[in-house]
Formats: structure tokens, sequence, C-alpha cells
């Protein structure tokens, strides 16, 4: 076979090198320095932010972003990269918030203890819905999904009191202790830290699937789904880790926000959340990286700025979701990118 | 010479209807081997079922002795049998290198575990693949962006670095013009040559001829004839039955299409 | 025994406006595989026409009817020839189609709620009035509801099994290469589609306008239902459809009658996921083609 001409280790790793073009692979490899200024910057952030007129209302944004950027994150993972079209990421989010929620409320658990119930119960959550997806496609899963984040909206709505709360959903939700450790002004700060470390750990993890072998197999499963399996690609083993995985970090966002608030209501569930997030990942760039985590960040801070003109901008994103659909299937971000290259590679020119 | 493949008495139905009846036929290490058969004969679902994309209703498939008709599609994968399809298809938003790497990194024995790295060996496999069918220097290149003739060999490569002993290929010329259809014909003789077994559909009986040490036909799911491809297509069942009267001249002109 | 016929006439009423709702959904789905998120938009475009022009220009209700279904049309036909069309047949179709509908929808709801603001309003019955039968009410406006939906539905499924332009929507929807290539103008059948499921959703919106109260919520719920039909005929089969709405429609009318208003929509949402789950294709649907 063309393979069995035996080499040595070390002449395998020079005809590699030597043959390989950088732009041709499906791994990345992160450069330091960014993401040690990157990092630098968000752990000075609050003290900055301080100094600032609405310092606080910035800090909050900045959790929000936080919170949302790891739910969008593992949807695009879903849906952009792996081409399912899964519409129940806020049920599992809820999933998450609730589970964590009723246990510090009837238990009396420490928030910090319950918070990793909330995860494991998305992810138990979301791997049963995932079975029944193996065998639907497209449209199909966005039924299922969708059917599911109804009924569980219902649930919260309608069901037992310590979990609908006569229809308000979870309220009163002991919070972190973070006021009693440090005072009222600080305690923000202790959020903002917190979220900021889930943040870089699921960024991070989901950094490392995206450009791993795992990522390659999502995208192969995404592009040609018999043609991928008959590779070698595992369409259950894979589709089940993707579903578990993602869960993990959106029922950890969950839990983060209930403990944050102190409350959560059903209306979450309602599909405007929904449409706000995939709004997020269109814009920014299905399937892409770094998009939705710029689509996020915009999309976060925007309704806060255009709260006074709250029914035009709603006008205005469903338009522009329309026309990105369109004209920029590949999202705004990358083409943003491009653009700024385009321009910077003219002037070292 | 020994038997590296095996089909016992196969059947498959879709519903009431069968679309391969009973049919049985082994392969020899190292040959060619061709399956031919007019449309909706149950060539390509002859495939399916054994790549394990869908399941047999009935019969044993053995490989290298070893009974594989219950297994999943990508398990029978990694064992060595690797197939390309009718269609030519790709992962279209992938690189060349991609394309391959996913049979590499998947597709080879012993692999299939979930892992964040890509190890060497496996690249190493892609590149010396992606050397072997001419297509290194498109290695960066978005698969669509190739050409038809391309994309059928970017197929065939990936389905090589999956290192398979039996090659499964469906109408490796179909598709393609003149000069196209030589060079392939030529490539799958090279693969041959690696010490690969090939089992292949097709209807065009240059390329049969040009490939095949042997030859079944298939008629509405059932075996018709079997041999050595000049006897085949000498045959009167084949030519009648098969391909029809306005064929005749033709075959036995030696042309085929 | 009341109860029982209570809740055989809720179904039927049911199942008549969700037929209406669903089928243009399905024959979407069917000729462009597209999931139209924006159908109840187009619900309330319709709802809203007909609002307008009884309530505010005090036209009669028969032309209203026929003007909110011809309005909505020319809607569909716009998002078909601006948007859709741009996109059709291109790598990505599911995911563009997907979108521009949810966009849409989105558009289209907030310029209704800009417009018309918050306020529920009201509209009067087509014809007032109720009987009794036993001591099951009657209500005239649903029997005219329930006549006008029946006569839509009968004669879209004539349209659709007898004339050229049906044949050719069927035609498509089977097998959309082998149709174009037999020189079937498959873009103009999409618009035809388009516009022929846009007009039932119009139609669906203002006459259901004189029977729930009018706001922007109702396009969303009447959407959902459409979808739950369309599940369980099998997204693309009419026929199945049309069981299925009736179906849905009875099962949740039992529902409210036997167990209670709040477990209807639960309880339809299970059974639309247990169906996703035992028989993805529905009822009556034919099943996917795998894809490679």
């Amino acid at each position: 076979m063309i393979q069995e001409e035996s080499l040595s280790t070390q002449s395998v790793a020079t005809r590699i090198e030597e043959r390989l073009k950088p732009s041709a692979v499906p791994w990345s490899r992160l450069s330091v320095l960014p993401v040690v200024i990157a990092l630098l910057v968000s752990l000075a952030l609050p003290w900055v932010a301080d100094l600032l007129p609405f310092g606080k209302f910035i800090l909050h944004l900045l959790i929000l972003f936080f919170l949302w950027g790891i739910v969008v994150q593992g949807w695009n993972l879903i849906m952009g990269v792996s081409g399912i079209f899964s519409f129940a990421q806020v049920a599992l989010f809820a999933v998450g918030a609730w589970t964590s929620g009723v246990i510090t409320q009837q238990l009396g658990w420490s928030p910090f203890v319950a918070m990793w119930f909330g995860p494991v119960a998305a992810t138990v959550v979301a791997v049963i819905l995932g079975l029944p997806t193996l065998r639907l496609r497209g449209a199909y899963v966005v039924l299922l999904t969708l059917g599911f984040q109804e009924l569980f909206r219902n649930f919260t709505t309608q069901g037992p009191n310590f979990v609908a709360g006569g229809g308000y959903g979870l309220r009163y939700v002991p919070k972190f202790p973070f006021e009693e450790w440090v005072g009222g002004d600080k305690a923000q700060f202790l959020y903002y830290y917190l979220a900021l470390v889930f943040f870089v750990i699921a960024t991070f993890a989901i950094w490392r699937i995206f450009y791993s072998p795992i990522g390659m197999a999502f995208r192969a499963l995404r592009d040609a789904e018999v043609y991928a399996i008959s590779r070698g690609v595992s369409p259950f083993r894979y589709k089940l880790f993707l579903f578990g995985f993602v869960a993990f970090f959106t029922g950890w966002a969950g839990a983060f926000y209930v403990h944050w608030y102190g409350a959560i209501s059903p209306a979450i569930m309602l599909f405007g959340t929904t449409i706000n997030l995939l709004a997020m990942i269109v814009l920014g760039g299905w399937g892409s990286f770094w998009g939705p985590i710029a689509g996020c960040a915009v999309l976060t801070v925007l309704p806060e700025i255009m709260r006074a003109v709250e029914q035009y901008r709603i006008l205005l994103l469903g338009i522009v979701l329309a026309l990105v659909a369109i004209f920029a299937p590949e999202g705004l971000f990358p083409l943003l990118l491009r653009w700024v290259r385009r321009l910077l590679g003219r002037q070292t020119r | 010479m020994s038997v590296i493949f095996e089909c016992e008495r196969v059947t498959k139905a879709y519903g009431g209807l069968l679309a391969v009846k009973d049919l049985s036929f082994s392969v020899e290490e190292g040959e060619v081997y061709a399956i031919a058969g007019p449309n909706g004969a149950g060539k390509t679902t002859l495939f399916d079922t054994i790549s394990g994309v869908s399941p047999v209703t009935n019969g044993t498939i053995r490989f290298y002795g070893q009974e594989i008709q219950r297994r999943r599609a990508d398990d029978i994968c990694r064992l060595g049998i690797a197939r390309t399809f009718q269609t030519t298809v790709s992962f279209d938003t992938q690189t060349v290198l991609t394309n391959v790497l996913v049979g590499a990194a998947m597709g080879r024995p012993g692999t299939g575990k979930i892992t964040l790295e890509f190890d060497q060996e496996a690249i190493q496999t892609a590149l010396d693949v992606l050397e072997f069918c001419g297509l290194l220097d498109k290695q960066d290149w978005p698969a669509s962006s190739l050409s038809v003739s391309e994309r059928k060999k970017l197929m065939l490569a990936t389905a090589l670095a999956t290192k398979p002993k039996l090659l499964l290929l469906d109408e490796p010329v179909g598709g393609l013009n003149r000069q196209e259809r030589s060079d392939m014909v030529e490539f799958v003789r090279k693969v041959n040559q690696l010490g690969i077994t090939v089992l292949m559909i097709e209807h065009i009986m240059k390329a049969v001829q040009a490939l095949a040490n042997r030859m079944l036909v298939l008629h509405h799911g059932e075996k018709i004839a079997e041999g050595v491809p000049s006897d085949v297509l000498r045959d009167e069942r084949v030519i009648e039955v098969y391909l029809g009267g306005k064929h005749r001249e033709k075959l036995s002109d030696n042309g085929g299409r | 025994m009341e109860k029982l016929m209570q809740a055989i006439y809720g179904g039927i009423v049911y199942g008549s406006i969700f037929g209406m709702m669903a089928l243009g959904l399905t024959l979407i789905w069917g000729a462009l595989r597209m999931l139209n998120l924006a159908h109840g938009s187009l619900y309330l475009v319709g709802t809203y026409i007909a609002f307008t022009l009884v309530n505010i220009l005090k036209v009669p209700m028969v032309p209203a009817l026929l003007i909110a279904a011809l309005g909505t049309a020319v809607v569909g036909f716009g998002i078909q020839t601006l948007l859709l069309n741009r996109i059709l047949g291109k790598p990505g179709w599911d995911v563009g189609s997907l979108i521009v509908g949810v966009g849409v929808g989105m558009a289209i709801d907030q310029s209704i709620l800009l417009i018309y603001g918050p306020r529920v309003k009201q509209m009067p019955p087509l014809i007032p009035g109720i009987f009794k039968i036993g001591r099951v009410v009657i209500n005239y406006n649903y029997l005219v509801v329930v006549a006008v939906a029946v006569i839509s539905l009968v004669l879209l499924s004539v349209f659709l099994s007898k004339s050229r332009h049906g044949l050719a929507i069927q035609a498509v929807s089977q097998q959309p290469d082998a149709a174009q290539l037999m020189g079937i103008p498959t873009r103009t059948v999409f618009l035809i589609v388009m516009c022929i499921s846009a007009a039932l959703a119009g139609l669906a919106g203002a006459l259901l306008s004189t029977v729930y109260q009018v706001q922007r919520e109702s396009g969303a719920n009447a959407m959902v239902m459409a979808l739950v039909v369309t599940i369980f005929g099998g997204l693309g089969s009419v026929k199945g459809t049309i069981w299925a709405a009736y179906i849905v429609g009875l099962l949740q009318s039992f529902l409210m009658v036997y167990l209670g208003a709040g477990t209807a929509l639960p309880g339809v949402f299970l059974f639309m996921m247990l169906m996703l789950v035992i028989r993805p294709s529905g009822l009556f649907g034919l099943g996917e083609a795998q894809r490679l």
C-alpha cells in the first residue's frame, strides 16, 4: 500500500511539514498575546467601568453578554457547525435555571452546590431529546425542539406551585452570597468575575471542539451525512456528545442566571428570546467561531441603547435578518473581516 | 487466491418490493469484480446493504470470513470496506485536505474514538493519499470549487484514506467525458495494483472490460450471469434480457457505450 | 352525551380552522421545501386588513374577506419575488428560507404593532345569533366559519387534483428536478403556491377575527397549531393535512371538554412529539428520501 513505505518518525514529521499548506488545515493555534491581553482587559474592566457614569449598567450588560454568549456559542455549534436545527436551547437554559433554583429553594442548599445540578439536568434532557433527532432532519427537528420548549414553558406556568409559582415562575431564589461577602457595592464585581470564568471556560472548551477532529466530524455530518458515516463518522456518538456537551454549558448559564437575578419567569421561553439568539448567530456569522460572539456583543448592547425606539429596533432587526439571509448568508462579521483585510492588504502593498 | 468478501443469499426488500433477490457471489483478494445491470436492477441498493447504510432483509455478508451484515456503516468502514457514491458527493464547505482527513482520522482501522487531537498518522495518511491522487497542490481549495472529475477523484481519495482492503466503487466513470474516463480507468488500475480489492458497479462496458477480472450481471435484483467479462458479454441471456436487441451490435462490437 | 356533542362540535370548528392554516404551510413545504415561519404573520395580515375594512372603512364583511385574502396573497407575492427567489435553488436554502421567514415575520408583526398599537380589538360576527341542540349552544357565526373553511378546502383540493396548475404543483412537489426537465416552469409554480398559501392564511385570519379577538398573539398561536397539524398529516401531504386538521381539532376539543382548557395545548404538543418520535413521516406522509 501507499502508506507502507516505512519512514522513521523524524522524517515523517518533516515530510508532513513540507507538504502541508497552513491554509488547508482544519485546526488552529491560539496566539498567546491577544488572549493574554483580552484576559487582562476583562479582569480590569469592572474597575474601569466603576469610574464611568453608568458603571453598574455596563457591568450588568457585560454579565448578560457572558451568559448569552455561552448559550449562543453552544447553539452555533449545534446549528451552524453541525446543521441540526435545534430550537430548544432556551428551554435547556431554563432547565438549568429551574433545577438549580428549585434545589436551593426547596432543599435549602447553597447556590454553589445547587448550580452543578442545573447543567447535569440540562445534559440529561438534551441527550433524551437528542435521541429522536438522530432519525429526524431539518424542519422535523425544528418542530420537535420547539414542541419541547412549549411543553416546558407550559410546565413552568401551570405545573406544581414550587415550579410555576402561580404562573410567575421562580421568585425569591437565593442569590450567590456575594453581598454578604463584600457588601452591596462590590457584589456585582464578583458576579462579573464568576460569569467571566464561566464564559472563558465555555469559550475555550468550544474553541477546542471547533478546531478538533470532533468539529471536523460535525461539519462532515452537516455537509453530507451518509457520506460522512461511510467514512467512519459515527452519527450516534458525535451527535449525542454534541447535544450533551452544549447542554451542559447552556444549563450552567441558566443556573448562574437564576442565582444572579434571584428570579426567572416562564416568559423567557417565549419565541422572542429564541429569535434574538438566532439573530446573534445569523448576523454574526453562521458556523464561524468568532462571528456569533461578535453578534452576541452587538445584540446585547443594542437593545439597551435603543430602548427608547425598541419597537423600531425589532422591526429593523427583522428586516436585517431577512436581508442578511439573502445577501450575506455567511453573516456580517466575516464580511466585515474580509473588508478590513482587503483594506489592510491594500495599504501594505 | 483466497476469498476476501462474500454475499450469501442476500435479499433486500422495500415494503413488498424485492430490490435484491437471493443474491450470492464472492470476491477474491486482489481482483477487480464488476457488477453490471440496467437502472433499477438493484446495484446501488446492494452497495447500500454491503456498506451498512441500509440493513439487509435476509442473508449473510462476510468479510474475511466475519459476518458484517448487522454492523453499522461507520464500523464497516473501519473494518476495511470503503465505498464511493453514484452521485458525486463531497464535504463542500471544507478544504480538499479536510475532506481526506475525515477518512484518515475517523475511518482507518483502530480509529473512531472521540479525540481532541489530529494524530500524525492521520495527517500523513491524508497527505500521502492526496499525493497519490494528484490533488496535493489543491489541498487548500474548497471541495466545492473542484471540477466534476476532480470531485470524483476526491471522493475516491477519502475512501483510500480509510486504508481499505476492499473498495466499493459506484459507477466510477459515470458522468465523465472520454478522456477523463480513460484516466479514471488507469487510476482504478493503479489503486488495484496497491493490493486493494475492487468491487465496482459499472454499466459502461468498455470500463468493465478494461478493468474487471470477473463480472456479474444483475436484473431485477437477480443474478443472471457471472464469469469472465468476455464470456458474460457474449451470453445470449445477458444480451436479450438486459441490454435489449438494439444494443446487440454495439456489444459484439466490443464497444459498450 | 352533551359533553360528547360539545366536544365533537368544537372539534369540527377547530379542525376547519386548523385545516386552512395547515394546508398553506404544507403546500409550501411540499413545493419549496421551506418551513415558512412567517405563516402566522400572514394570518395577522389577513386579520388586520379585515379589521381595517370592516371597523374603520365600514366595508361589508363578504367583500372584506375576499380583499383580505387577496391582500395577503399580494404580500406573499412580494416575499417570494423580492426575497425568496434570490436564494431559490442555491445551497443553504433550508437555513436561508427559515431565517427569511423569521425575519419577515418579525417585521410584519412589529409593523402591525406600530400601526395598530397593542390594544386588543373586537370585530362583529358574520351572522349574529345562536341556537341550541339539546343543551349544546351552536353559534351561527361558527357555522359560517366552518362552511367557508370547508368550501375553500374543497375548492383547493379540486384545484390541486384537476386543474393544469394544480397538477403542476403536485408534480413539482413530488419530483422538482424531473418537473423542471419536463418543462414545468418551477418558478411560476412556486409563486402560485406562495400566493395560494398566503391567501389561505389571510382568509383564515380574516374569518377568525370574527371569532377570536383581534390581537397580535393570535398569528403565532394559529401557526403553532398549524405546525402541529402538518406534523400529524405528514409535511407536504395535502390529504393527510386535511385529515390531521380534524383529528387534532377533535383531540384539542376533547381534552378541553373532558380534562379542562389548560390541558389542551400541552396534550396536543405531547402528542405531536410522540408522533415525531414514533412515526416522523406523519399519518399519510411519504417519508423523506435520505440525502447523501
